[in-house]
């Protein structure tokens, strides 16, 4: 019993080391068009599969992308089941004493009210609304304490989730990152809209990395800095996000 | 996969038909239909298990032992008072964490380890990691642990009712103690036991439904994906909420497994019944 | 911190979110076993289509894990909601959590229940039942009188089984269903604790320690009103436990 337990911690370390080689990179596969499963492959895709794979080609690494639920997934990463995080994820200091970002590879973007077409609220007096976000997220954080005391605030495991509790009217707003938001509203046909005040949250959108991880964090940072310098994120930026206000977003500065 | 019919048979079928083929088969389908070997393989290999530990479980809690006795007891009655989907977190979570504490007793560096203290694995190297089939392989065995304790109690139930009388004609016979468990009372154990095993075999088909709990993404997970309402261009088709449908198909499958099940454990105890003195017995 | 303190911080963390399991097993334990009662009633009737239904029922039930029944019947009271509930204006209280949860909780346990209580029918002795008859009693009588103690009594241990069967499976509720206001039950929370320290031993050994206390009330009060059932009856009359649901 012994030496097949010593074989079998043997056989773990060996294949431990084995695959320390690959960089797993995961994410949600759930917040178009951040990143989804795509329709067609089955497979994820996104703005950010297609950074990953740019990124870990400019840092020299051998990448796969995996997807967890957005839930779990710091408390996964730390665990060491992957790399990094890369999951529409906002640099927020509660976060940083878990875990370390690079830079932010997405501007600050103001999260924004999605509600079903000709819905009225008021903003400065809400109350006894159902408001639903994406439990974990920045947004759940906001709504709970600015709207928590007088509204109900539903958590959802996922967006899409949330997307179809707003559609069959079981909650009256959903907040959530305008970059995702803007994208649903483009493909609902008129059928969703945005109202109210934008609300200025979140840091910008970083790799997320276990603490102490100096060494893939400033590879990261440096292909992050180059693809900023060379245009070629801003390009990435605009071809995903397309209703992005107009003009440089990280190109020359 | 819509190239591989012929063009003639899509004119006939129209466009219409042809554009549901095409979306029922695209690689997010295609993904939820392969993902079915997950279950497949969890409920298989989590009843192999459970019947090992049914059969382990069993010979503790019948034996004379009292040191082995009493294990064996809280054993079979632990899972009477804690959920199935409390072993089934957390015996992964438990195996990884024991593993990674055993390798951090040789790899991690004093150092290391009181730079991290308090947080888990003690230092970066001890960390493993679990591919997706190395989960599977672990929610397997906590099956089994959960449903190894139904079993046995199942299998010791089993073992009281074979019939004194063959046991003492056996020894009658001059057959040694172990003969006796191994050649008369194990054999006749099984048609006592199969409709209690059948019973806990439609506990494991149930309980494969929580494999998505353990970030595997099986049918569940898939399913909720695929119904899941989707408004962006980019990722293809754009619909409303199509969950319940998708939901149903899994209701009709699990329903459909039991079905077949149930007519597979309907003729097994036929065949093992054949020629023993008990009620509903084949002759 | 010592492992008494570690435990007690546990135990105070987690005594609201077991008052929510405890609520679910509570608001659907009684709807289901009335409703038990009228399907298991269904299932032997002479009538075909109607025992026809009363099984399709159970079978469907009992078929499908409730993991699926939870993910299934809250999409689809979802689906229904702005032509249904809207107009009637009760899609407030048929998709919030506290009423769909024990309601998809109570078909779920009907459908086990009714089986128990079909057995418990099917064993009523026949004897009292033709006795009962030749006395003029009426239907009403016979069934009041017979064939309800007798059923209750034959049903009653398997059905303290199936209702700690029921008090786990609310353990799954809130996998599924949306939090509100922050309300966790007992998994939601061993979750979150484990989320913070990774001490999975320490936080899921103490969830684990409040269902089995909770099931083992569940078994003493059941067992009690067993005692009382079969007050009039020689020999032992202690529930013997069975670990599959049945």
């Amino acid at each position: 019993m012994k030496k097949l337990m010593i074989a079998a911690t043997a056989l773990l370390m060996l294949g431990g080391l084995a695959q320390a080689a690959t960089v797993r990179v995961a994410t949600e596969g759930a917040y178009p068009p951040w990143n989804y499963i795509d329709d067609a492959t089955g497979k994820p895709a996104g703005f950010e599969i297609d950074l990953a794979a740019e990124l870990c080609k400019r840092a020299g690494v051998e990448c796969e992308v995996v997807t967890n639920a957005w839930d779990s997934i710091i408390p996964n990463l730390v665990a060491g089941n992957y790399d990094a995080i890369m999951a529409g994820m906002s640099i927020t200091d509660e976060r940083k004493q878990t875990i370390d970002f690079t830079q932010n590879y997405y501007p600050p973007d103001p999260s924004v009210y999605m509600v079903r077409k000709g819905t009225a609220l008021d903003f400065a007096a809400i109350s006894g609304k159902n408001i639903g976000v994406q439990g974990g997220t920045i947004q759940a954080g906001y709504v709970k304490e600015n709207f928590g005391a007088a509204n109900t605030v539903k958590e959802y495991d996922t967006a899409d989730n949330a997307l179809a509790d707003l559609n069959a009217g079981n909650v009256d707003a959903i907040l959530a990152d305008g970059g995702y938001v803007r994208d649903i509203i483009a493909g609902s046909n008129g059928a969703l809209e945005i109202i109210g005040p934008d609300v200025k949250i979140g840091g910008g959108v970083g790799v997320g990395l276990r603490k102490g991880d100096a060494e893939l964090g400033g590879k990261l940072n440096a292909a992050i800095d180059a693809m900023k310098k060379d245009g070629s994120l801003d390009a990435l930026i605009i071809k995903w996000f397309p209703d992005m206000a107009p003009g440089p977003i990280f190109a020359g500065n | 996969m819509l190239d591989l019919l012929p063009e003639p048979l899509k004119a006939w079928l129209g466009p219409d038909v042809t554009f549901w083929l095409g979306y029922f088969t695209n690689g997010k389908h295609i993904a939820f239909f392969v993902s079915v070997h997950y279950t497949v393989l969890a409920a298989l290999l989590g009843a192999a298990c459970a019947l090992v530990f049914g059969l382990m479980g069993a010979a503790l809690w019948t034996s004379r032992n009292p040191w082995l006795r009493w294990p064996g007891a809280v054993y079979v009655n632990m899972v009477r008072g804690v959920p199935d989907v409390l072993f089934f977190l957390f015996f992964p979570l438990a195996f990884e964490q024991a593993m990674e504490w055993m390798r951090a007793s040789a790899v991690c560096t004093p150092e290391a380890a009181a730079e991290r203290a308090g947080q888990w694995p003690p230092c970066p190297d001890a960390n493993i990691f679990f591919s997706t089939y190395e989960y599977l392989a672990l929610a397997c065995v906590s099956l089994g642990i959960v449903y190894g304790a139904f079993a046995a109690n199942v299998i010791a139930g089993a073992m009281r009712s074979v019939p004194r009388g063959q046991l003492e004609a056996a020894r009658a016979f001059g057959l040694s103690a172990r003969q006796v468990l191994w050649r008369v009372h194990l054999p006749q154990m099984w048609i006592y036991a199969l409709p209690g095993l059948s019973n806990v075999w439609m506990l494991i088909i149930k309980a494969t439904s929580l494999l998505s709990l353990l970030q595997i993404a099986d049918i569940v997970q898939l399913a909720n994906r695929l119904g899941a309402p989707n408004f962006s261009r980019s990722a293809g088709l754009v619909h409303g909420d199509w969950r319940w449908g998708y939901y149903l198909v899994l209701l009709v499958f699990y329903i459909g497994l039991t079905f077949v099940s149930e007519r597979v454990f309907a003729a097994l105890t036929r065949r093992a019944s054949r020629g023993m003195a008990i009620e509903g017995a084949a002759r | 911190m010592t492992l008494v303190d570690a435990i007690w911080a546990d135990v105070v963390a987690l005594w609201r979110p077991a008052l929510l399991n405890i609520y679910f097993a509570f608001a659907s334990i009684p709807l289901g076993f009335v409703l038990a009662i009228f399907v298991a009633l269904g299932k032997a009737s002479r009538n075909r289509p109607l025992s026809r239904l009363a099984s399709g029922y159970i079978y469907a039930f009992r078929g499908s894990p409730f993991f699926i029944q939870l993910f299934m019947f809250y999409s689809l009271m979802l689906a229904l909601n702005l032509s249904v509930w809207k107009p009637l204006g009760i899609d407030t209280i048929v998709l919030n959590p506290l009423v769909l949860g024990p309601a998809i909780l109570a078909l779920n346990t009907t459908a086990y229940s009714a089986e128990i209580f079909h057995g418990a029918l099917m064993a009523v002795p026949r004897g009292e039942l033709e006795a009962a008859r030749a006395f003029g009693m009426t239907r009403a009588q016979i069934f009041r009188r017979i064939t309800w103690p007798n059923m209750l009594r034959l049903a009653w241990p398997a059905y303290t089984n199936e209702v700690v069967f029921l008090f786990h499976a609310t353990a799954l509720v809130y996998f599924t269903l949306p939090v509100i206001d922050g309300n966790a039950d007992l998994m939601n929370k061993a979750g979150e604790l484990f989320e913070r320290d990774y001490n999975a031993l320490l936080h899921y050994s103490v969830t684990a320690m409040f269902f089995l206390a909770i099931s083992l009330c569940i078994f003493l009060i059941f067992g009690t009103f067993y005692r009382h059932l079969m007050r009039h009856t020689e020999g032992p009359k202690r529930i013997k436990f069975t670990t599959a649901r049945l």
